[in-house]
């Protein structure tokens, strides 16, 4: 092998390349005044409408293939070119679908710094304001629903400031349970946090799993960890975490204690063995099959559930610590959708933003077994079924103001930093202090650098 | 490449005869002119993006906006950062999946395909290589299956009574790693028996005669007799199987996503997730460069090693 | 010549070997055609045939329009790769010429450097080159690593061609151009088959690039992407998983099975290619 000739054939190419510094500026995308936008999306002309969504799940597919159809059906003139993939291959491709040279018109994107905040800061999404107020979405939604798909100064600055974005379904991490199962168990659902780890035991004592739950996709456990941080440490800490609030930290003894307690529970066995290998699906599916009591994670699966389950199935916000106190969980709403700043099609795009979220999309939502952000009178669920329940417990906790945000929002790499520590957490190869102390390290970094 | 390199390059060149040096550029023009297609592509498509990884390896860049100059600040970060090192700690594990183990099985397997007659030994060596001509997609498919909490594997430990023993394998921490490194040692084990039977059949049967009368067992025989007659055709398989344990992506990609935890990422797998999942590209190209220029050194070392045994 | 019990010894080693080479391979076939519910990652015998498998990964999962970007995007490769390969081969096997062991090891240095160290770049600037998201994103950077093999391997037949044919052809008055086709192209036919088999497996079962270089055209994606992507949206209906699985196997395994002489010839002569 003659090395120098390789070597000379390296530094070759090396300098082939040397160029400038890689990148670009960031673009800034402008608004259009209210006054020029067109609501006439009929005299458009001809408009394919490429839209990226996440909603593959049964009851969502339906949703959304429904409300396409109708649209196209209401504007011949627009075509909806859909492309749906699950949560994760969105999260993968979007970027560089955004940063290409055809990035699709409308896409979904996960709210926080690691998605939305960079793709803000890149000038990719259209900023809302202006359709916002032609479309009145301010009196569809709450303030601190639109806060959450809101960023200021360039996406630096998450929950307030530019909207850009809205949401669809409402989202809450709660419990779901097997109504048969605890019967059989003689266990009433449980209506304090106690009651409810007592419950655990119980179920575990008679030779059942007490919760479904797969982690191999590693975003779950962001879920089951932020109901008990909820719980224990209250929902001022967890939203001053990921607000960034001044003297708010991780290290703290309520945070220690519940990651001592979700690991204490997979040490138990009060979780599916061997969680970080199973994957997420497919413990909600063995969960309707009859494995496991209760289930922690979002309404998203409701509909799926429901459908295997029927009746039998039930749902409730986590229990607060004591009976009628006020409920708080992980959740609010789903992925936000936006318009892309560089569509050429932003009019035909806020219309379709505001059809599938009009009150007819929260009926048709309904009708699919999905919960819509913004609920209205007309369509209820049937009485006595877990959507009702999901109704219901939606109106209570946001009526205590209970939501707590999603804790991957709180840094752009915290969604990389949380999942990976959150599995070996459960795995029981890390320590509690050292989980929360690796969680303080990435959000003092952060912090340090947005002074 | 490392056999056929040698004998190649080093021939001697033909005899030339004397030419005018007018007739030697004709010829020398016509020849870039045959190259040139080949170089032209080549060149834009893989030695200029190859520049571009080093120049960008020295700038942090989210990818998105306007970079800015590191240094060599990405290259320390794969020494200190302790996630990526522990990347190329479990690159070197995969090496002893993907080239001890499968040399060792092969050598295993060669010597039973080769000791006597032996029927269907075509049928054998078109098997034990069918694995590798399956796109890594469909293996990572398979074996997600196999090892799934209610897969193949954990249902045949229960059936022989060593339930003590199932796990989710691709989610176990202790596990997950070997797990994916065995897919690599079922993957290469055919190659490496292809080449020795190859290089078997060059070595004189005297050799093997002589063994015998002196009384050799099979294992005697094996490392006298085989493991030095089969030097060349060793440090082949050991470059080819260690370049595929470096270049391990797609298995990581499809099984694992280098989960649970950081257990099981790779830097193959560090490129992708650092450039296009966690913006840094500047450390994504870092990590490319670093691992090139280990996959060019451990060719080197193996190729050195076997020639110092042969001379 | 070695004791019974040894013979014995060796078949069963081979055959265990062979059967756990084959058997996941078994596990994904049996999978595809059984019933959605029972294939399960527990490989079990089908109790019924179930071809709609094929049909619905055919529909649902657009297996369809993937098939054909794979065929494309591969016989653009393979033909454009060998041709581009048997010229250089020729030109670096015959002829002498200034620089031409620079410019050999040059080609050398892409067998050995992994597509890791420049697929990143190569994303961006062909993506402000706007054809990310075209057959050529795929096309050309294969075409590359394609000739980086191409032209070691040709340059070794052409150099073993003995040099009196040349020679003969050169006398009859015969171009440069028209020696290389008519004359050492056609009995070169095996090498080249051989190169044309492993370009096109490399290219078919390509993962990494058209995982980057697709980022939003779903339909040029090619179809180990679209298995990639379809366990993220079917991961627990095994049975369509394993069906996609054996439609992007068989062609392959079909080629190998035919040809298994070109394909273990050329990846012993030591590509590195994975």
């Amino acid at each position: 092998m003659k090395i120098t000739y390789l070597a000379a054939a390296v530094v070759g190419v090396a300098v082939l390349a040397a160029a400038c510094t890689p990148g670009k500026k960031a673009a800034k995308p402008t608004e259009k005044p209210t006054s020029a936008i067109s609501t006439d999306i009929a005299s458009a002309g001809k408009v394919t409408l490429s839209v990226w969504d996440q909603e593959v799940r049964g009851g969502q597919n339906a949703e959304i293939t429904q409300l396409n159809k109708e649209f196209m059906a209401k504007y011949p003139n627009v075509t909806i070119k859909r492309n749906s993939k699950s949560f994760t291959n969105l999260k993968d491709t979007l970027k560089l679908a955004l940063s290409g040279q055809n990035p699709p018109d409308v896409v979904e994107a996960n709210q926080g710094y690691p998605d939305m905040g960079a793709f803000v800061k890149a000038g990719f999404l259209q900023p809302l304001d202006s359709y916002a107020q032609k479309y009145s979405w301010r009196s569809r939604y709450p303030k601190t629903l639109l806060d959450l798909n809101s960023f200021g100064s360039n996406g630096t600055a998450f929950g307030s400031g530019t909207l850009y974005g809205i949401s669809q379904t409402g989202e809450i991490v709660g419990i779901y349970y097997n109504k048969q199962k605890l019967s059989q168990l003689g266990i009433k659902p449980p209506t304090t946090w106690a009651d409810f780890e007592a419950a655990l035991g119980k179920i575990k004592t008679a030779g059942q799993l007490p919760i479904a739950f797969g982690n191999k996709d590693q975003w779950p456990a962001i879920h089951e960890f932020g109901v008990l941080q909820g719980q224990l440490a209250g929902k001022d800490a967890v939203r001053n975490l990921v607000f960034g609030k001044s003297g708010a930290t991780w290290d703290s003894a309520q945070n220690t204690q519940a990651a001592t307690l979700l690991q204490t529970w997979a040490r138990n066995g009060y979780l599916s063995p061997g969680t970080n290998g199973l994957g997420y699906d497919q413990a909600a599916a063995d969960f309707g099959k009859g494995t496991g009591v209760f289930l922690i994670t979002g309404t998203w699966e409701v509909a799926d559930l429901q459908k295997t389950m029927s009746s039998n199935l039930g749902f409730m916000l986590p229990p607060p610590a004591s009976a009628g106190g006020s409920p708080v969980t992980t959740g609010g709403q789903g992925l936000a959708w936006s318009i892309t700043a560089r569509s050429k099609h932003a009019d035909v795009a806020a219309a379709y933003l505001d059809f599938i979220t009009n009150a007819h999309a929260a009926d048709v939502m309904t009708q699919t077994g999905n919960l819509p952000a913004m609920r209205p009178a007309s369509a209820q669920p049937p009485a006595g079924t877990a959507l009702a329940d999901i109704f219901a417990a939606w109106k209570t906790v946001s009526d205590a103001d209970g939501e707590v945000p999603y804790l991957d929002y709180t840094t752009p790499s915290f969604y990389d930093t949380l999942t990976a520590n959150l599995q070996k957490l459960l795995g029981g190869k890390q320590s509690p202090k050292s989980f929360l102390g690796t969680l303080q390290h990435d959000y003092s970094d952060f912090q340090k650098t947005k002074k | 490449m490392v056999v056929t390199d040698r004998a190649t390059l080093g021939r001697p060149t033909r005899p030339r005869v004397a030419r005018s040096s007018r007739k030697r550029r004709r010829r020398s023009l016509i020849a870039y002119l045959y190259i040139l297609p080949a170089l032209a592509v080549y060149g834009v498509f893989l030695l200029f993006p190859l520049g571009r990884s080093v120049w960008i390896s020295l700038f942090h860049w989210d990818g998105l906006t306007l970079a800015t100059w590191a240094g060599f600040s990405n290259y320390v970060d794969i020494f200190s950062d302790g996630s990526l090192r522990s990347a190329f700690e479990h690159a070197l594990i995969l090496i002893v999946f993907y080239s001890v183990l499968p040399v060792c099985l092969a050598l295993l397997l060669t010597m039973s395909l080769s000791r006597g007659r032996i029927r269907g030994r075509t049928f054998f060596r078109t098997v034990f290589f069918l694995p590798q001509v399956i796109a890594m997609v469909v293996v990572a498919t398979a074996w997600s299956a196999i090892y799934s909490p209610d897969g193949v594997l954990n249902k045949f430990l229960d059936a022989i009574g060593l339930h003590v023993l199932t796990r989710p394998w691709l989610g176990d921490f202790s596990w997950a790693l070997p797990a994916v490194g065995l897919i690599g040692t079922w993957v290469e084990v055919g190659l490496c028996v292809v080449l020795f039977m190859a290089g078997i059949q060059k070595i004189p049967i005297e050799r093997y005669e002589a063994a015998r009368i002196d009384g050799c067992g099979a294992l005697r025989e094996l490392l006298a007799v085989t493991v030095p007659g089969l030097r060349g055709e060793i440090a082949v398989a050991l470059t080819l199987t260690v370049v595929a344990a470096l270049r391990n992506f797609d298995l990581v990609y499809i099984t694992t996503h280098g989960g649970p935890g950081t257990s099981t990422t790779v830097p193959a797998f560090e490129v992708y997730h650092r450039a296009f999942e966690t913006n840094q590209v500047g450390s994504a190209c870092a990590i490319g460069v670093t691992l090139a220029v280990l996959i060019f050194l451990i060719t080197l070392v193996i190729t050195r090693i076997a020639e110092r045994g042969e001379a | 010549m070695i004791s019974r019990t040894e013979r014995v010894a060796n078949y069963v080693i081979l055959c265990l070997f062979a059967v756990i080479a084959v058997f996941p391979i078994f596990g994904i076939i049996t999978s595809a055609i059984s019933a959605p519910g029972d294939a399960t990652g527990g490989f079990s015998l089908p109790h019924s045939v179930h071809w709609a498998n094929f049909s619905d990964a055919w529909s649902q999962g657009h297996f369809g329009t993937y098939m054909r970007n794979s065929l494309i995007i591969s016989a653009v490769v393979v033909v454009a790769g060998t041709i581009f390969a048997t010229m250089a081969g020729f030109a670096f096997g015959t002829m002498d010429f200034a620089g031409g062991a620079v410019l050999f090891y040059l080609f050398l240095l892409g067998l050995m450097v992994p597509e890791e160290a420049y697929v990143v770049p190569l994303f961006y600037d062909l993506r402000d080159a706007g054809i990310t998201d075209t057959y050529w994103a795929l096309i050309l950077p294969q075409i590359a690593q394609s000739v980086s093999f191409g032209v070691f391997w040709m340059r070794t037949y052409f150099r073993s061609a003995p040099p009196s044919i040349i020679e003969a052809a050169r006398m009859d008055g015969a171009s440069s151009w028209t020696t290389l086709w008519r004359v050492l192209v056609p009995p070169a036919r095996p090498a080249i088959v051989t190169m044309m088999v492993l370009i096109f497996m490399w290219t078919w079962n390509e993962f990494l690039l058209a995982l980057v270089m697709i980022p939003t055209n779903e339909s040029r994606r090619t179809i180990p992407l679209g298995l990639a992507f379809f366990q993220g949206q079917h991961s627990s209906d095994f049975a369509l998983l394993a069906a996609g699985s054996v439609v992007i196997a068989a062609p392959v395994v079909l080629v190998y099975v035919f040809l298994q002489r070109h394909f273990i010839a050329g990846m012993l002569s030591g590509s590195i290619k994975e």
